[in-house]
């Protein structure tokens, strides 16, 4: 199974959230400039080979902004946007994160919050992106999401199987 | 190191195009983690899987007063995991499992994203490294083609 091989480093938390852990080969304060510093964004953020980074503001501070598109080889921008929850280099950030949507407006939002743990050579980043808006109702939902969807899948009434 | 899973730079695109236009997902979002967060509207889900059945058959034995049944089936009605069908005066219930799957589909999604996202910054750190090393290497190739000048 083809999902098996992401779960190795992914998973659905019961906390309604995406968890993600990757290791680099960089030390912490590279890894957090190159997630936070617009110069570096531009080079990787729009993960198309044949993409561009049009946009890449960043005013890193708690309440500060962020505003981060990317632009496919088609000509088509998706531009995300969001402030920064708590800024804590090079260990910590959290952030929201909203779509800026083609008919106007912005997307729901969601929350980011990345880990840098500083492993001597290497840096262990965890990812976890929850698809609620805030804590509060990320509190109030803090369980039983695996559960739910065990329920689906061993039944097969998910596509999610 | 594990295999990843890498998605062809198409699928991406695909991906953040549908991620960038589904301003509905939020309250679908909401409501479907709000059916699942309390154990007794998973157990009347996990009866219900069985297949439909009768209200008093998919709510009994959960040892709590029929206003609080009458509240955990509105949770699950409202988040559309579970519709009435009404036949004459019985009231049966039947199980769907769309919202969830929207919910399930909106979080692989964004992992996918996520892990390419995370495969360009690595390759990125990864040539800084590599720059970084042929530069010292190159210094230190320059410093001996100094010395052995010198000394010549």
């Amino acid at each position: 199974m083809t999902d098996m091989a992401a779960a190795s480093d992914a998973a659905m938390t019961s906390e309604t959230s995406l968890r993600i852990e990757r290791s680099f080969d960089a030390s912490p304060r590279e890894v957090f400039n190159a997630w936070t510093n617009p110069e570096v964004l531009r080079r990787w953020w729009a993960v198309h080979p044949d993409g561009t980074t049009p946009i890449a503001e960043v005013d890193l501070r708690v309440d500060g902004r962020y505003r981060l598109s990317m632009e496919g080889p088609d000509g088509e921008r998706h531009t995300v946007q969001g402030e920064y929850r708590e800024v804590d280099p090079p260990r910590r950030l959290v952030y929201s994160w909203q779509w800026e949507l083609d008919a106007g407006g912005l997307g729901p939002a969601s929350t980011v919050t990345v880990e840098f743990h500083d492993e001597g050579e290497r840096t262990n980043v965890v990812l976890e992106h929850t698809g609620l808006p805030d804590p509060a109702s990320r509190d109030r939902h803090a369980q039983g999401w695996a559960a739910c969807m065990d329920i689906f899948r061993d039944r097969g009434f998910s596509a999610a199987a | 190191m594990q295999a990843r899973l890498t998605l062809a730079p198409q699928a991406i695109l695909a991906i953040v195009n549908q991620m960038a236009n589904n301003a509905v997902l939020d309250p679908v979002l909401d409501r479907s983690f709000a059916a699942c967060s309390h154990p007794i509207r998973r157990g009347i889900l996990e009866r219900l899987s069985e297949g439909e059945m009768t209200v008093g058959e998919a709510t009994k034995d959960f040892g709590v007063s029929k206003p609080a049944i009458s509240k955990h089936l509105k949770v699950l009605e409202e988040a559309g995991t579970i519709v009435r069908v009404i036949d004459g005066r019985t009231h049966r219930l039947r199980l769907r499992a769309e919202p969830l799957d929207d919910a399930y589909a909106w979080m692989t999604r964004q992992r996918d994203l996520w892990e390419r996202k995370l495969d360009t910054v690595e390759e990125y750190l990864r040539e800084q490294r590599q720059d970084r090393e042929s530069d010292k290497q190159g210094q230190a190739d320059r410093n001996r083609a100094t010395t052995t000048k010198e000394t010549r």
